[in-house]
């Protein structure tokens, strides 16, 4: 019945090769699974293999790899054929070490072989989000770091070109931990918008060490901009504070004027007469005039009327700068940073431990 | 004197009066004045005489236009230094004008000046038509004032031989106190006035007063 069923599906396969390569991986895997609870092993392994060849890449997700990788352990292992369980067994944990048969499907002897062959396969993976976006200093961006087994790795963060941002984490992952990033360097500032690298490696050098895998992030920085400080009161806004000193000049020179005015007088006047020197005494009272006048304004004396009159204004302004200067700082909190994540990738071996 | 000292004691009143009239505003000063008088009849003839004086000056504005009139007299007499004598004599001066202010630190006005020198004989007169320009300098805004005028004399006639006069100008200045508290206010000024006699050889004129004045209005 079983070779009746594989020349069938071969048979087809063959006869209509277009129609096959348009069947798609997923239903493969479904009738695949479909012969595996039929317990007719011999095609389940056909179909499911089919279903995982390289003509069938890209078509499934990885969620969906591993399911048919798992049918495909479990058949083997029915088969009798254990190392080919255990290699599929391993292609699912390299796929996703957070992956694991459900054990109401798959009978202990399955779930066991694929927990000796995890805790054997040294692999670990990163989960990101597609786009994340910290709109303010409380929020984080969350990476989840999944391993096969217990290992010691470091979650670092570098620019595009290699250049250290930051080390988010280094310690033991036993299954899964959770890796958050505030968005800020080592050194507390914002990161500044390009192309970043999030990487977990081990820590070891061992040779069979998990390789290390990266993701690209690409981070776009949106700071909004400062306000500006409200312009100072000025005058004609103000009064003046402090006595100029234009009145004591004028009142100085309308003194002197006069004086020189008196003295010159009788020459200007009177050319016969030489003038009478009383004319001195006018002079200088009227001179002494302008000095006590120039003296009474001299430059630079404090208002305090006008002090007071302008007091209100500034402090008014003096509440402005302080509003603004509080909306500022608000500002400069606030991040806004949209990381947007590339597919995970493997990275090379080089400079996979900190 | 008698006219002065009557003036003297009505012009407060009307001040006081007309003050309380919207419309126009009055000042009344009186004057106590040193006079030198310098006279060259003819040349190297000089004449010098000093002496006190007294005088008031009221003024109405009304409106754009001031009018005025004020009067001086006094005694002089004979002063060393000159050489041709001179007989003691009495001064009286007396002048009225209209004036405006075009600007707020320029007044200019206009009106005769007559001016009399009397001795026991014969009394010399002058008539002189003035035009006055007198500027305002504030040293203390509304309480020290300086100021400059100056005149010069449009036309003129004198009595006394050769009856003609030739170039008559003339200048003041000096400065006006008004006290923080009080109607009264302060002047001190020194003021010269120079004619020469024309028709021939001639001579000169030069009168030089330095006046201490008391004023009440504005």
């Amino acid at each position: 019945m079983k070779r009746v069923a594989i020349a069938l599906v071969l048979f087809l396969a063959l006869a209509h090769p277009r129609d096959a390569l348009a069947q798609t991986a997923r239903e493969l895997v479904g009738q695949g699974v479909r012969a595996y609870r039929a317990l007719e092993y011999d095609a389940a392994v056909a179909l499911l293999k089919r279903s995982l060849s390289e003509d069938a890449v890209g078509t499934l997700s990885t969620a969906e790899r591993a399911q048919a990788l798992t049918y495909l352990g479990a058949t083997e292992l029915f088969r009798g054929r254990r190392d080919s369980a255990a290699l599929a067994f391993s292609d699912v944990v390299l796929l996703d070490p957070s992956y694991r048969p459900d054990e109401l499907i798959f009978p202990p002897q399955v779930t066991n072989l694929f927990q000796e062959v995890r805790q054997a396969t040294k692999t670990v993976a990163l989960s990101v989000p597609p786009v994340t976006e910290l709109r303010a200093r409380g929020d984080r961006f969350t990476a989840r770091v999944f391993t096969s087994s217990l290992a010691e790795v470091a979650v670092t963060l570098a620019r595009d070109d290699g250049t250290p941002v930051r080390e988010l984490y280094t310690g033991p992952v036993a299954d899964s931990l959770a890796v958050t990033w505030d968005g800020f360097t080592a050194s507390g500032t914002p990161v500044p918008s390009g192309r970043y690298i999030l990487r977990v490696a081990p820590r070891t050098e061992a040779a069979n060490a998990p390789p290390a895998r990266q993701v690209t992030l690409d981070i776009d920085q949106r700071a909004d901009d400062t306000l500006p400080w409200p312009p100072a009161p000025t005058s004609p806004a103000l009064l003046p504070e402090r006595t100029p000193a234009g009145p004591a000049v004028r009142s100085l020179a309308a003194g002197v004027v006069a004086a020189a005015a008196v003295i010159a007088l009788p020459s200007i006047i009177a050319r016969s007469s030489g003038g009478n020197d009383a004319r001195f005494a006018v002079g200088a009272a009227v001179g002494a005039a302008g000095v006590v006048g120039f003296i009474t304004q001299r430059p630079g004396r404090p208002l305090v009327q006008n002090i007071r009159a302008n007091a209100p204004q500034r402090d008014a302004w003096m509440k402005r700068v302080e509003t603004v200067k509080a909306e500022n700082a608000n500002r400069r909190a606030t991040l806004r940073i949209v990381i947007r994540a590339e597919p995970l990738a493997t990275a090379e071996r080089t400079g996979s431990s900190p | 004197m008698r006219w002065i000292a009557g003036t003297l004691c009505v012009l407060p009143t009307l001040v006081s009066v007309t003050q309380a009239q919207e419309r126009a505003t009055f000042a009344f000063r009186g004057d106590a004045a040193a006079v030198w008088l310098r006279q060259e009849t003819a040349p190297g003839v000089v004449q010098q005489l000093r002496g006190p004086a007294l005088g008031a000056q009221g003024r109405v504005n009304y409106g754009p236009l001031t009018f005025g009139a004020g009067l001086i007299e006094g005694r002089l007499d004979a002063a060393s230094g000159g050489t041709g004598g001179g007989a003691a004599r009495d001064l009286v001066e007396g002048r009225a004008f209209v004036a405006a202010r075009p600007l707020p630190w320029l007044e200019v006005s206009l009106g005769p000046l007559l001016r009399a020198y009397v001795t026991d004989s014969a009394t010399e007169r002058w008539v002189v038509w003035q035009g006055r320009a007198r500027i305002d300098a504030p040293i203390l805004t509304a309480r020290l004032t300086s100021f400059v005028e100056l005149w010069r004399g449009l036309s003129s006639r004198v009595t006394f031989p050769p009856f003609l006069a030739g170039r008559v100008q003339g200048g003041e200045a000096g400065v006006v106190y008004k006290p923080p508290r009080g109607p009264l206010w302060w002047r001190l000024a020194y003021r010269v006035d120079d004619a020469l006699l024309g028709g021939g050889p001639g001579g000169s004129e030069t009168v030089e007063v330095v006046t201490l004045s008391v004023g009440i209005g504005r």
